[in-house]
Parts: structure tokens; C-alpha cells; sequence
């Protein structure tokens, strides 16, 4: 208990001259206040100088008031005066305490005190009590409870203030935890009124989530002796200190510039804010940013702080404690480390126990991350550190595949700077603002909230499955996290961001496909909304614009993928079911020309990119028979290969006879690819993919384009599901010698493969869905359109297209694909050179349900 | 006074937009809507399974423009938002009693 200064008592008191006299101390008070908080120090000294010069004009009323009554008398500030941080037109709490019962005396000594304080603008929130009231508590009254935990006595008798503090520590085992509780339920319940997130526009830098009273709160939980467990390590007290000095000069702004007790930090009001607290960029509007990247940044802290106050605070809970890997444990906070010495000595470990608590879903425990922050402080790892192998980088990009609980860990990464240490480039978005109309987070969180939503995607009925089929679905997770970084520096942000993720992509040695597809994404990841939002698209040519942009289906899903992701992720309430259906029918249609519409777009001979073929094509190639090759051929050819891989095709197809094939085989990163240029005959397709699954080979996608001259190019990526070619040292003597008989006509392939479909190993059980056979007369002029979806089966591709040929149909395109264990197999086909009639598709369609039904 | 309800193509908004600050008339409200018309939406498909688009995503804007202005409103709003396909929206004009600024509380005199 702090002493209480005394006053002269029952001396006849002057009122109005006192009036005059405290009216005229407390103006100057407050325009030493405001000329500081003009000057953008109304911090917590100009504040506490405030509050100093209230309590002075408080005792001398209390004094004045004494001549009402002889009982004893405490008068004590609560809450924030209690604190000594009453900012301009703050209410002033006390407590009036008298140690008998209240009569009318002790009345009058009340009015005498409030009235004169009434007169000179204050909102009083006084609180009356007799010593005896708290013999019992006042559970039903938890603000009370909490506003005297910081009480400061300020004026009447000291041995009353004495024996009240007593009082109050006597039984602080009885009402420090009630406190507690309350403190928790009032702290959830304020946090609600903000949607319990600190990412506000407009912010109140009082009431909000990670604002001046969740500081407050923090102190109260650790006074009150809620640090059971342990007091929280890495949460230096500057940490609050700085983040209350700069919310309490804003306060005090904003005080100033309303007059009134206002609190909320209006987009108005944040670039006066700016300008008070000296930032220095000569664009106001930046200069607000800077102010909100700040704010949020003190925001973020102080809420970490609180969430590790409260979780310490909890009774523990015994739990068992497992060691789930090297050197990490599960406890009952989550996943932390069995040896600190030991991961404090190896950052290249610390990616792991995010591993294991997304595999878990459960978080990463306080004290790893404490660690992971303070030994990242110290050492100021790079990106190297955290990856010195390959191997270390491929688990990382690994990490980033989307499960359940991603974004979350994705999060404490980031709170810890663990994520900015390995992303370098991620870390110059931290907390950054975008002052716009429409972005309601900070650049990061709005970064991590886009993997939050691909997580939820994951088991929505629509695009749930679109996910689930990409081939790589961590390097969506990684676009995203890049997506906006650009919009850290100069620039459009998507130039300027796939310009960064090009430098994070060296550190992480991507492959060339990943690199492409990332560049691509980021660079055009406005793209499919503005489309969609704003062009029409029931205009033919709009899809088909879109369309031409995306070289393959699979940026055609990454970039619907990361669009929904995106947009959802800029407002809680940006991405309406009508934006969803807009995209959703943009996405359908581009994919149905991609994959239907694409065999009438014939190669023009003087388009640009046949220029540019021709212009670096190498001597051994003439102009002619460039030209010739690429006679008829799709335009999608051009888009999907690579000149390298066109001059490639063009040398095959040299010299070739009708019963020959040129083909070559190369190993891909993750498949086999086989190229192979012959001349068109029926059964060549079927044949092709017989082979294929002779050896045991899973394919995976490919294409077979013809040409106006019938020359063939087939190209199939697979997998060597058995081994072949990695167990036998003849393998590719064998294979290169069974394709070349099969297609000279000397092994027939389908007299090879009843063996092997009537083994046992090559059975699946009953088809677990329905096949879909769909045909499509509308998205080609020149084609029939065979759409095929079925449960994938070894030799499945062979079979279908075998059955086709029976009925004497041309297959002049072919799209491959496979997505988990589905087969999704579209054929360009015709007979006699026209589309198919009705007649001649019901019954292939028999034929095929029949194939289907039998095989399965 | 009269309301002015066009249900419209998305993509239009802005040409509308446009098209009624010509004509000095600033207000608007734009909402988003699904529904049909004689469009009465199509079936779609994706992977051979076809799936109905019966509801068609449309914007509404809402303008309420004086007594003298309205021909001229639907004029500009026709002639922002016709492609001439079948889907291209409707106007509707609807007669407005009394309106008032609630900042000001003042009633609109037009």
C-alpha cells in the first residue's frame, strides 16, 4: 500500500475560488498533454503527468469534502486511472470506501466530491462501499473485481487504506482466481465484437484484439499468479512497453482530434495519426501504411503475449508425454523438443516439428517456438541454414503440401520468424498494409488466409476434387505464399513478385517445370477474376482467350485454385456464391476448349510462334520441312512443347515407313517419357498403350496429335510401377525391340496381354463408381468428342482404344489423363472422315460399357 | 422521383456506370443476383456429366433518378448493356414517394 498524502483537515474550504483555482490547474494540465501529444509524445510520461495532476485535484476535493463527515475515508483510482494513464477525455474510476456504515454525512460527502469533479468535465465512474462490503465478494460483478487489481490509493485516511489492502490480500487465494475467470470470459467476449481477429481496418487501439486492454490484461494474468507453470520466456516486457507507448500516443490523438472519449483509429484519422508520429515518407497515403504495418506488428505481439499468458495460466493437465520422432515429443501443448541444446544447434531440424504437428494437427508448443525465436534472434540464420541439402530442400517444399492445420503452423512459423528466415522474401510483407478499399488484412496474414482457404477447398463438394487432382499440390501452397510479395518494393506486384519467387527458387532448386508453373501463377494470378468478373464470359472468344494463356489443364486448375483461394482471402465477405459460380463456369469452359475445343485451332503457317520456330531452327532442319511437319497439327502443339522438343519431333518423323515407328524414351523427373512419330494406321494408338502395359507400365498423360500429312506424334508419360527398367539391365534393349515388332506387325499385342489380364494380379475389385462415357458433337466442328472417365486399370487405355478402332474409327487426337485412381481419357475421333452418327456412338458406347463391365 | 431496377449482364456495370455519369446521375446501387429470364440458364458439362446452370449470375443496379430524367436514364443503361443476345437483362421503372439523407435528415426535393 503506497502512502496517501495528508491534508489539513476541517478547515471552511472556499468552493468557489477552490473550483477556480483546480479548473485553472487541470486546463494547464491539459494543454501540457496536448502539446505533447501534438509533438506525438502523449505516451505513457505524458499520460502518467496527466493523471499526476488529476490526483492532485482529487485529494484537494477530498479535503475539501472531509468537513461532511468524520468517518474514515479512503479514496482510491481504479482501472486505467489506477494505472496512471488517463488520457484527454478519459473516465476517471474511483472508489469511495468508508470504514462504518454509509449515512447521510458520509452523502454528502460523496455529492461534495463528484459534483465539483462533474463541473470540471469529468465522466466519473465511482463506485461507493463500506469496508464490511467485502467481507464477501462481488462474484456477480466481475469489471468491479478486475478494476481493483489496480487500485492506488490516492487520498483520505491511511489506516483505513491499511487496513482495506489487508482485506483485499487476506483473501486474494479466494478471489485471484475468480478474477482470472472473468478476465478470460470478458477478454473472449470483447474479442468477439471484433470477430476475434486484430486485422481491423479501423482499429480501436483501446477495446480491440491485441489493443491497450489485452496489454492490461496480459499484466493482470501474470500479477495475479497465472505464470503457474512457467512465466512466458521470449516475451521480453519491452515487447509491451513499446507496443502500449505507441498505442497510448495514438490514443491520445485520437482523443485530441475527436474531443471526446473516441478510440477507434478511423481510416481519417490514420494519416494525421502518421504525421504526428513523424513518419517520413512523403506520400501521406504511405505514410499511413507505415503507421498500420506498425500498429499491426505491436497488434500481433501483444496478442501472442496474451495467448502464451493465458495458455501458462491454465491449471495443467497431466498428460503423457511421447517421443514421436528425433529429438521431438507430444505434449499436452503439441509438438515440441526432447533436447533444446540440441535443436537450438540445428536449425535444419526445426522444419520438422512443423512436419509432425500439421501430421498431427496439433499446435507447435510455446517453448519450441520460444526457442525457434530467440536462437533466430541471436543468429540471424539464412535460408541455407535451414536447407543444406537437397534433401532438406525438397522436405520443405513437401511441408507445404495442403492438409489440415497447414496455415495454422504456416502462422506460428511466421510468429516465430522461422517462416521469414527460410522465405526471405516473404519477410518483407510482414504486417504490411495496403491502404485500399477492398483488403481487410495486413499483405501477410491476407498470404496465410489463402492457404487456410485451400484447406477448406480440400472438402468442398465442387472444387474439393479439383485439388485433389493436381499433380503437385505444395507448389500451390508455395505460389500463394509468393503470390503478393511483390507488393513489398516498386512495381506491379505480380512482375515483381514472380521476380522474387524466381530468387527463392534458386535457393530451393526447383525443377524446371515447378519454376514455370510458380512464374506462371504469380504472374498471372489476377488474371482469371478480372475475366471472370469483368469480361463476358458467354463470349466464345473470351474463353478461348483465356484458354490461350494456360499451356496445359493443370494451370488451368492451379490458377482457378488460387483464384478462389485468393479472392476468399481479401474479406470474409469478398468470395459471394455468385463470385464462385462466375469462376467455377469460366473454369468449366476453358477447360472444356482446352480439352474438346482445341482440335479445331489448326496451325497457321504465319502465326508468330511458327515465326519463331523457323527463325531459330537449327541448319539441319530446312524452312520446308518444318512447315510440312507442322501442317494440320493443333495449335495447342505449339504451346505444349518446347522448340527443342519440335525439332526433336521433326527429325523423327524422317524417313519413315508404314510399318515403322521412331520413337525415343528418356526418364523425366518423376516418370518415363516416350515420343513416338509413325505413320497413322488403325490400331497404332491401341497398340502403342498395349505395349506400355505389357511391361507394367502406369500411364500417366500424354497426347496423340496427328497431322494433315498422317504422321502420328504420340508422347506418353508413365510410370514404372514394377521396376522394369531400374531392375534389368536389358530393359531398354527389350522394350525398344517389343515396340518395334509390334508395330512392324511381327508380336500381335493383345495375344500378349491376355495372360497377363487374366492374372490375378492385374485384377481390381468392382469398380467403385460408374464409368462416364459422354459424347460431344458441340465444341468441335471437325470431331466427334469421346469422353471417357473411369476407375484407372492397368491396360485400361489399351483396351479403350482398341474397342474404338473395332468400330473402325480414326483417332486423330488423343488427351491423356490421370488424377489419383481416376482415368480421364478424351478422344478426337471421326469415321469416314465425319463426325459420328447417332447410331454409330450408341453402339460404341455399348461396347465400351460392356469392355468396362468385363475387365473390371 | 422513380426507381430505375436494371438486372444486367456482370460485365456491363462499369459501360452503365459510365453511360449515367454522363448524364450527371451519380447514385447507384449494384447488387449481385442470380436468376433467369427467357435465358432460363443451360446445361453444362464437365467431365461428361452434365450439370445445370438454371440460375444465372446477374448484377441489379439500382438508380433513382427525377421524373424528367428517366427516359434518358433507360436510354443510357439500354444502350451500355444490349449485346444483342438473348440474356442481355431487363429495366424496370418504379414510381419513388419521398426520399430522405440520413445524414442530413433532409428530404430529397427533385
Amino acid at each position: 500500500m503506497g502512502p496517501i498524502k495528508g491534508r489539513v483537515e476541517g478547515r471552511d474550504i472556499d468552493q468557489p475560488a477552490l473550483r477556480a483555482r483546480l479548473g485553472a490547474t487541470l486546463e494547464t494540465a491539459r494543454q501540457e498533454l496536448i502539446a505533447s501529444t501534438e509533438r506525438g509524445e502523449g505516451g505513457r510520461e505524458a499520460l502518467a503527468r496527466y493523471s499526476d495532476a488529476v490526483d492532485e485535484a482529487v485529494r484537494d476535493l477530498v479535503d475539501a469534502a472531509r468537513t461532511h463527515t468524520s468517518t474514515p475515508i479512503a479514496v482510491c483510482a481504479l482501472g486505467g486511472y489506477g494505472r496512471r494513464a488517463l488520457s484527454l477525455h478519459s473516465d476517471i474510476d474511483l472508489l469511495l470506501l468508508f470504514g462504518a456504515p454509509i449515512g447521510r454525512p458520509e452523502e454528502r460527502f460523496v455529492k461534495a466530491l463528484l459534483h465539483p469533479l462533474w463541473d470540471l468535465r469529468f465522466t466519473v465512474g465511482h463506485h461507493v462501499r463500506e469496508l464490511a462490503d467485502f467481507d464477501r465478494l462481488e462474484t456477480d460483478n466481475p469489471e468491479f473485481l478486475l478494476a481493483l487489481t489496480d487500485l492506488r490509493p490516492l487520498a483520505g485516511d491511511r489506516e483505513l487504506a491499511g487496513r482495506f489492502d489487508a482485506v483485499l490480500q487476506g483473501s486474494s487465494r479466494q478471489w485471484h482466481p475468480q478474477i482470472l475467470e472473468a478476465l478470460v470470459v470478458l477478454t473472449d467476449d470483447r474479442h468477439s465484437q471484433f470477430h476475434d481477429t486484430l486485422y481491423q481496418l479501423e482499429p480501436d487501439v483501446k477495446e480491440g484484439p491485441g489493443a491497450l486492454r489485452d496489454i492490461w490484461a496480459t499484466r493482470t494474468i501474470l500479477k495475479l499468479g497465472g505464470d503457474r507453470r512457467r512465466a512466458p520466456r521470449n516475451e521480453p516486457a519491452d515487447r509491451l512497453s513499446d507496443a502500449e507507448e505507441f498505442l497510448m500516443r495514438i490514443r491520445s490523438g485520437l482523443h485530441l482530434d475527436m474531443g471526446r472519449n473516441l478510440n477507434v483509429l478511423s481510416y481519417e484519422l490514420q494519416e494525421k495519426a502518421a504525421e504526428r508520429l513523424h513518419y517520413a515518407d512523403p506520400d501521406a497515403r504511405r505514410r499511413a501504411e507505415a503507421l498500420m504495418t506498425d500498429y499491426f506488428k505491436h497488434a500481433r505481439s501483444v496478442t501472442r503475449a496474451l495467448g502464451r499468458v493465458r495458455r501458462a495460466a491454465l491449471p495443467p493437465t497431466p498428460t503423457p508425454i511421447r517421443l514421436i520422432g528425433e529429438n521431438l515429443m507430444w505434449v499436452v501443448e503439441g509438438i515440441t523438443f526432447a533436447n533444446a541444446a540440441k535443436a537450438a544447434a540445428s536449425p535444419a531440424s526445426w522444419i520438422a516439428l512443423f512436419d509432425a504437428a500439421v501430421s498431427r494437427n496439433v499446435p507447435a508448443a510455446d517453448d519450441a517456438l520460444a526457442l525457434i525465436e530467440r536462437e533466430q534472434e541471436t543468429h540471424h540464420y539464412r535460408p541455407d541454414a535451414f536447407h543444406p541439402t537437397n534433401d532438406h530442400r525438397q522436405r520443405i517444399v513437401q511441408f507445404l503440401r495442403p492438409r489440415p492445420g497447414l496455415s495454422a503452423r504456416l502462422s506460428e512459423m511466421r510468429d516465430c520468424g522461422l517462416l521469414g528466415a527460410i522465405f526471405l522474401e516473404f519477410n518483407e510483407i510482414s504486417c504490411k498494409v495496403t491502404r485500399d478499399f477492398y483488403h481487410k488484412y495486413s499483405v501477410d496474414e491476407h498470404t496465410l488466409l489463402t492457404v487456410r482457404n485451400v484447406e477448406r477447398l480440400m472438402n468442398h463438394p465442387r472444387f474439393g476434387p479439383v485439388l485433389r487432382e493436381l499433380r503437385r499440390p505444395e507448389v500451390l501452397v508455395l505460389t500463394l505464399l509468393y503470390h503478393d510479395v511483390g507488393k513489398a518494393r516498386e512495381g506491379n506486384h505480380s512482375e515483381v513478385g514472380a521476380e522474387m519467387a524466381a530468387v527463392m527458387m534458386d535457393r530451393l532448386g526447383l525443377d524446371n517445370e515447378d519454376r514455370q508453373m510458380v512464374d506462371f501463377l504469380i504472374r498471372n494470378h489476377l488474371k482469371m477474376s478480372r475475366i471472370a468478373f469483368r469480361r463476358d464470359t458467354e463470349e466464345p472468344e473470351v474463353v478461348k482467350q483465356f484458354a490461350s494463356l494456360l499451356n496445359t489443364e493443370e494451370h488451368l486448375k492451379m490458377l482457378f485454385l488460387l483464384t478462389l483461394a485468393d479472392v476468399g482471402a481479401v474479406s470474409a465477405e469478398t468470395l459471394t456464391p455468385w463470385k464462385e459460380e462466375l469462376l467455377w463456369r469460366l473454369y468449366v469452359d476453358a477447360y472444356n476448349q482446352m480439352t474438346l475445343g482445341y482440335g479445331d485451332e489448326i496451325i497457321d503457317r504465319k502465326e508468330a510462334l511458327v515465326a519463331a520456330l523457323q527463325a531459330s531452327r537449327p541448319d539441319d532442319i530446312s524452312e520446308s520441312e518444318m512447315a510440312t511437319f507442322l501442317e494440320g497439327l493443333p495449335r495447342r502443339y505449339l504451346i505444349l512443347f518446347t522448340p527443342d522438343a519440335i525439332y526433336r519431333h521433326v527429325r523423327l518423323s524422317r524417313n519413315i515407313s508404314p510399318n515403322e515407328a521412331h520413337f525415343f524414351l528418356e526418364k523425366k523427373a518423376d516418370a518415363w517419357e516416350l515420343t513416338v512419330v509413325s505413320l497413322d494406321k488403325p490400331f497404332l494408338f491401341s497398340n502403342i498403350c498395349g505395349v506400355l502395359s505389357y511391361f507394367g507400365m502406369d500411364i500417366l498423360r500424354g497426347h496423340a496429335l496427328t497431322s494433315l500429312s498422317g504422321l502420328v506424334l504420340d508422347v506418353f508419360q508413365f510410370s514404372d510401377r514394377e521396376k522394369f527398367f531400374e531392375r534389368n539391365s536389358q530393359a531398354r534393349e527389350q522394350f525398344d525391340k517389343r515396340l518395334t515388332d509390334v508395330m512392324s506387325g511381327k508380336n500381335d499385342v493383345t495375344a500378349l496381354l491376355t495372360g497377363k489380364e487374366q492374372s490375378v494380379l492385374f485384377r481390381r475389385g468392382p469398380a467403385r463408381r460408374a464409368p462416364v462415357i459422354y459424347f460431344d458433337d458441340e465444341h468441335s466442328r471437325r470431331y466427334t468428342i469421346l469422353e471417357l472417365v473411369a476407375e484407372d486399370a492397368p491396360g485400361l487405355l489399351h483396351r479403350i482404344s482398341r474397342v474404338i478402332s473395332e468400330h473402325g474409327i480414326d483417332v486423330d487426337l488423343v488427351l491423356i489423363s490421370t488424377e489419383g485412381q481416376k482415368a480421364i481419357d478424351v478422344f478426337h475421333i471421326t469415321r469416314g472422315g465425319a463426325k459420328l452418327s447417332e447410331d454409330a456412338k450408341a453402339a460404341l458406347k455399348a461396347d465400351l460399357e460392356r469392355m468396362l463391365k468385363e475387365s473390371a | 422521383m422513380k426507381l430505375i431496377k436494371a438486372i444486367v449482364r456482370p460485365n456491363m456495370v462499369d459501360n452503365i456506370k459510365e453511360a449515367l455519369g454522363k448524364l450527371n446521375i451519380a447514385g447507384m446501387t449494384v447488387t449481385e443476383v442470380r436468376g433467369h429470364g427467357r435465358q432460363k440458364g443451360h446445361t453444362a458439362v464437365y467431365r461428361g456429366r452434365e450439370y445445370e446452370v438454371s440460375l444465372l449470375p446477374k448484377m441489379e443496379i439500382e438508380v433513382v433518378v427525377p421524373d424528367n430524367s428517366v427516359d434518358e436514364a433507360i436510354k443510357a443503361i439500354i444502350g451500355a448493356a444490349r449485346t444483342g443476345e438473348i440474356g442481355d437483362g431487363r429495366v424496370f421503372v418504379m414510381p419513388v414517394e419521398q426520399g430522405y439523407n440520413i445524414r442530413t435528415g433532409e428530404k430529397d426535393v427533385v
